[in-house]
């Protein structure tokens, strides 16, 4: 291998190359293998082209391949190909070609292309980025397009239309959505003595339930929390804190809300749940594993177990407190372009446009098993019978998006999340009181937001 | 060799100290911010100290076992070969798989050390989520990964001790554990402090298995160097952030080991290897 000698300089400038790489952050690039860094400043950022669409579909003079990045991959991804081979029989000339990213590989993908100058023509990504993407001037703005098009935007939900808009214009679309429920394994309701029909409705079925189901000598747990750090946690515990009566950040976003007695409410259902023994701090996935009786969980699980359940489980409208709501947090998709020339931006904004359409979506919704974006899909016959009759277990996902409320839509919302949840986890590992963590949160948030 | 490694090297120096989200087009010159914000916030100094103990669990317990294993394989000698290669596996499987693996056997619920555990009557710790239980438990899949190199290099370097030594100290009438003590350790003092370097270096830049592990917990135990990177270049797109934290390793390795060669003051003793 090597021999060591005095020559110091080797040993540390070798210890600088194998830092390179991890310096320059090249930690998981999957396909390209580039470096976030480039060796080029991006150019083709400076503005986003604002010209003016041709009122009229143009036919395609020559035949134009749009790139797609998104991270479906799957059935998701199987329905995604489908929809955009039936698009291309459709649009003569306009062939669609789906990359598959990862999700964590995804932004970093995107920085590099940019780097580059070589982005995708069409990307759909979490809707949590959208804040952050808006503000960089990447995104071609859809204003013109819409109003060309005549998209009635009304159609959409406003939470998630919101995501995607920055002072005034509109730079994403919503492509696809999920909510968070209740599951419970019937299996180990039965053996529990529990009725495998009958799911709690609040707080306080669920928390009896839950103790009831707990079975240390086989280590099943009643009810699985998701107490690792970062987003996971937080968008959990929103949904809490929501049903609890409570806010997350104020109206104006500009301050921390959830210290407050909705939060302390919520908090102390978290922990009363662990220190009773209910819930265990543990690393996610128990209940996919039988290990737990009940978890929330979003609705791409009933996706993933449709075919092939790993144990009979049941989902339901999550339970709220007694004189609390129902609520439920909104995850999804956007769908948002990047500058080309003219005829290339019209004929993406074309593709978006048809597959956030309501024809499309009801497809996509009833092959993959997202939630609606558009009313009219919610309102569809055919789409809620269709869930009815061949995967009745999404309905309460589908029932209850009107209660869903989303995530704060501020570009530094990673952060805010992460340091939100370093203090609830403080909590649930008794290492500080509800009311101290909540305190120790909303000061940490506070510097978050102050300082962006 | 210079576009591909120096290059980006220079240019993450470059960036921090500017603020850079690797998307927008400006990238606003701020000078030491970057680092005076981590160092002031906390996370910075938590991580390093995180880092530390967890290059100092690897690397006193990967060279003591490695060690250990080295010598019993010497002195047995028969069946060597397959010893060596058995020790050595941990070292070339993929890191993910390893952590992966590692992962489902600590889960608290369905994991067979705790599912051993109930069988004896005792409710085990849930690991990776415990504030005590999650860096040893990192730490000892880090051992379990290095053990078999650590080995095979000692291996090496104790068959570059010339025999004669042994056999004039056993003439003298010195116990098995007096030709170790006396004779082996001091010797291999070189390919100690070579594995000691590589394997701090090799501990610094440490992620995937604490990625896939504990993703940085319970509140930040776990948060190594490379992890609070990953999080500020590729979650919260802090280029600027994440490339000072990549300076900060280098110049802690690049101390680190200059100690160390000190320390031993062996620096001038060839290690073929």
């Amino acid at each position: 291998m090597f021999g060591i000698t005095r020559n110091r300089l080797a040993l540390v400038l070798s210890a600088a190359l194998l830092l390179g790489a991890c310096a320059t952050g090249a930690g998981n690039t999957t396909t390209s293998g580039a470096t976030t860094t480039a060796a080029t400043a991006p150019s083709t950022t400076a503005a986003p082209a604002t010209t003016a669409p041709a009122t009229t579909a143009p036919a395609a003079a020559e035949p134009i391949t749009l790139t797609f990045w998104n991270y479906w991959d799957g059935k998701n991804g199987e329905v995604l190909n489908q929809l955009a081979e039936q698009y291309t029989s459709e649009h003569p000339g306009v062939t669609i070609e789906s990359v598959f990213v990862g999700w964590g590989d995804l932004l970093p993908k995107l920085q590099t292309a940019v780097a580059g100058g070589d982005t995708p023509d069409i990307a759909a990504g979490d809707l949590v980025w959208m804040p952050k993407l808006t503000r960089t001037g990447i995104l071609v703005p859809l204003d013109e397009y819409i109003q060309a098009a005549g998209v009635d935007l009304g159609d959409f939900y406003p939470e998630m239309l919101r995501v995607g808009q920055y002072q005034g214009h509109t730079y994403s679309l919503p492509v696809s959505t999920n909510n968070l429920e209740l599951f419970y394994n019937k299996e180990l309701f039965s053996k529990a003595g529990l009725d495998p029909d009958t799911p709690p409705t609040s707080w306080s079925e669920l928390s009896d339930m839950a103790a009831q189901c707990t079975d240390p000598s086989s280590g099943v747990s009643g009810l699985e929390l998701f107490t690792e750090p970062g987003e996971g946690l937080t968008w959990q515990f929103q949904v809490y804190l929501w049903q609890a009566g409570g806010q997350f950040l104020s109206d104006d976003l500009t301050k921390a809300a959830f210290n407050s007695p909705a939060g302390e409410k919520a908090l102390n259902f978290w922990v009363d749940e662990i220190d009773n023994g209910s819930a265990p701090v543990a690393p996610w996935g128990q209940f996919g594993q039988g290990k737990a009786c009940m978890v929330m969980d979003g609705s791409w699980m009933v996706g993933i177990w449709s075919s092939d359940p790993p144990f009979d489980f049941g989902t339901a409208q999550m339970p709220y407190p007694s004189n609390g709501q129902p609520a439920t947090n909104m995850g999804g998709e956007q769908i948002f372009l990047f500058p080309s020339d003219a005829a290339r931006q019209q004929a993406a904004f074309d593709f978006v446009s048809w597959l956030t359409g309501t024809d499309a979506q009801i497809t996509w919704d009833s092959e993959t098993g997202f939630g609606p974006v558009r009313k009219s899909v919610a309102a569809s016959d055919a789409f809620v019978s269709h869930v009815r009759n061949s995967e009745p277990r999404m309905l309460p996902f589908i029932e209850n998006q009107k209660y869903a409320h989303s995530r704060p839509p501020i570009a530094n919302y990673p952060e805010v999340s992460d340091a939100f949840s370093e203090q609830i986890e403080r909590a649930l590992l008794g290492e500080s009181t509800p009311q101290q963590a909540l305190a120790a949160a909303e000061a940490a948030v506070n510097k978050l937001l102050g300082g962006s | 060799m210079g576009v591909f490694t120096i290059y980006p090297i220079l240019y993450s120096g470059y960036l921090s100290l500017h603020a850079w989200d690797g998307l927008t087009a400006a990238k606003p010159f701020v000078g030491f911010d970057n680092y005076v914000r981590l160092a002031s916030s906390g996370v910075l100094g938590r991580s390093i100290w995180v880092t530390l103990y967890y290059a100092a669990g690897v690397t006193v317990g990967g060279l003591l076992l490695g060690l250990v294993a080295a010598v019993l394989i010497h002195w047995v000698g028969r069946g060597a070969a397959v010893y060596r290669s058995i020790y050595f596996l941990p070292a070339i499987t993929a890191t993910v798989a390893v952590a992966v693996v590692w992962k489902l056997l600590l889960d608290p619920g369905s994991g067979y050390v705790n599912t051993v555990l109930r069988s004896l009557g005792i409710i085990g710790p849930s690991w990776l989520r415990s504030p005590v239980w999650a860096m040893p438990a990192v730490i000892v899949v880090g051992v379990w990964k290095r053990l078999g190199f650590n080995t095979v290099v000692y291996l090496a370097g104790l068959q570059t001790i010339p025999h004669s030594i042994y056999e004039a100290a056993e003439v003298d009438g010195a116990s098995r554990w007096n030709l170790f003590r006396r004779i082996s350790v001091p010797m291999l003092a070189p390919t100690t402090l070579l594995l000691a370097i590589m394997s701090v270096i090799d501990s610094f830049m440490v992620f995937d298995q604490v990625f896939i592990m504990t993703g940085g917990g319970p509140i930040g135990h776990t948060e190594v160097l490379g992890l609070l990177l990953y999080k500020l270049a590729f979650r919260y797109l802090d280029l600027g952030g994440a490339s000072a934290v990549g300076w900060v390793m280098f110049a802690l390795i690049a101390g680190i080991s200059l100690v160390q060669w000190r320390l031993s003051g062996s620096g001038s003793r060839g290690v073929g290897l």
